[in-house]
Order: structure tokens, then sequence, then C-alpha cells
């Protein structure tokens, strides 16, 4: 029996719509356009929880796959894995995060937990008794590609949070701006 | 690949490739030809599962590598736009606050 294709986990098309808004908007705002500020601060106040818990929402669901695949039905592996990554949230994120750090925050782990994924295949197929089955070389060279691109957003994904922590320490008005989306 | 029965006398041959050409290489005859025959249709058989398996593998990590994805490109739209709305802007790749820019923009 044929396998169900896999899905991809995506976001709403009006989370999209908000996110592609909120794109444009700040692009008018970096050229100088003052209107649109107004119009940027109005809509992250509207929309930016909505789409913070959206995106955090398919970060744990997508964490959720990558750990099944990696813990192969093992419980006490799984159990392992979800344990770790528990313990990387609260040390990447600290205390009293901002919305917008948890978010990082996720990314970083989701990140982390793909680029640990692809790392382990690739080295299985190296370790494999290569009579058994040879891999064609068009497939290791595709999973190499994944996981290049994987781990460049996983560096990208912890340079974003570290300059969102520097940013809001050397302003405070931007972390008042966070707690205020916090409450919606 | 090819079994074929000649005066009653069955043989079997195997095509290959040289170079533009592809050329039919006698393999054996009569009882080598059918045993021959049944093994290449074999390994062809375990090389197509194997294909599929990898093209399904693939997929799977495509899609959970696109998930990541679309969080990652979420996530910075959104520190862009909170950014921003704090007053920062871009400079060849840094973000960085415009000299007089109001502090509770």
């Amino acid at each position: 029996m044929p396998e169900a294709k896999p899905r991809t986990l995506e976001l709403s098309e009006d989370a999209k719509g908000r996110l592609t808004e909120l794109r444009a908007l700040s692009e008018k705002v970096e050229a100088g356009d003052k209107e649109a500020r107004k119009e940027l601060r109005r809509l992250l106040r509207v929309s930016s929880p909505e789409v913070i818990a959206e995106a955090s929402g398919i970060a744990r669901r997508a964490e959720w796959m990558l750990v099944k695949t990696i813990s192969a039905g093992k419980p006490l592996m799984e159990e392992a894995l979800q344990e770790r990554m528990d313990q990387m949230r609260s040390e990447i994120s600290g205390e009293n995060p901002t919305p917008l750090e948890v978010l990082l925050t996720e990314r970083v782990v989701a990140g982390w937990l793909l680029v640990e994924v692809l790392e382990g295949l690739i080295a299985a197929q190296y370790q494999r008794d290569v009579k058994a089955h040879r891999v064609a070389p068009t497939y290791v060279i595709q999973q190499s590609r994944i996981l290049e691109s994987a781990t460049r957003r996983y560096l990208a994904a912890i340079r974003e949070l570290a300059r969102v922590r520097k940013l809001e320490a050397g302003a405070p008005v931007q972390v008042n701006t966070q707690v205020n989306v916090l409450r919606g | 690949m090819t079994l074929e029965r000649r005066n009653g006398r069955l043989y079997y041959y195997r095509s290959v490739r040289d170079g533009e050409k592809v050329r039919k290489v006698y393999v054996g005859a009569e009882e080598f030809a059918r045993i021959f025959a049944e093994g290449d249709i074999l390994r062809r058989t375990d090389r197509k599962a194997q294909r599929e398996r990898n093209k399904a593998e693939l997929e799977r990590l495509e899609a959970m590598a696109a998930s990541v994805e679309e969080l990652s490109e979420a996530a910075e739209v959104l520190v862009r736009a909170h950014l921003v709305n704090a007053g920062y802007h871009r400079h060849k790749g840094e973000y960085r606050r415009a000299r007089g820019e109001a502090k509770n923009a």
C-alpha cells in the first residue's frame, strides 16, 4: 500500500496574509513612510499575538514529527528527547521571555532538532553495510542539501535571537512593546 | 533484457550500454537463461523499491524541513516588524536605531 504523502505544516491563510502585510509595512516604514509606521504599530498590536501563537503551534507540531522520526518508536528515546527539548527551551528563553523570544526559542529548538535528525540519517547511510543496500549518491546528495539549508537556518535563528536580546537590552522601550503585544 | 526462443531453445540476453549504443550481450541458454532472467528481475524490482523508499523518505524530510522553514520565515517577518516599529532600521544586515528616533516609536 503506498504511503500517504507527507504534508507540510503550514500557517493559515489569514496568518500568511498578516505576515505579508507586516512585511510590506516594515519596508514602507524603513523607507521613511510615517503613516505606515502608525499602521504597522496597529497591525502588530492586533495580529502579533495570533501569528506568534500559530507559528509556535506549528513549531511544536514540527518538533513532534521530528521526535517521532529520531526516536523510531522507542518510548524511552522519545521521552528523553522531549525532556532535552524542554531543558533547551527553558535555558534559551530564560526568565520572563517576551512572546517574540518564545517564538524565536521555538525556532532555535526546532532547528536544532531538524539538524540532529538529518545528521543522524546521513551518518546512518555511511555506517550501513554497503552490501546490504547501496544508497544512490543522488539520494545522499539531496539529504546533504536539506541538511545544509537546515544548518544555515538554525545558525540564523540563534543569531536572530541574540540580536533581538541585544537590542532589547539597549532599548527598554522594545520590552514595553513586547509586553503590550502579550496583553493583546 | 530479453528471453528469446529460437528453434525451440531459450536464450537470455542483457542490454548493455556502450557509449550511445545499446548492445545485446549473450548471458546463457535454457535453464541458465531462466535463472539469470529471474535474478535480473528480482534485482530490478529491488532497486525500484529502494528508489521509491528513498523518494518517500526525501519527501518526508523535505516536509519536516519546510515546516521549520515556515516557522523561520514567520519569525523573521515578526522580528523585523517589531524592530522597525521600535525605531530600528537595517544597515548592511545590522539593525540600528535611527538618529533622533523617538524612543516610543
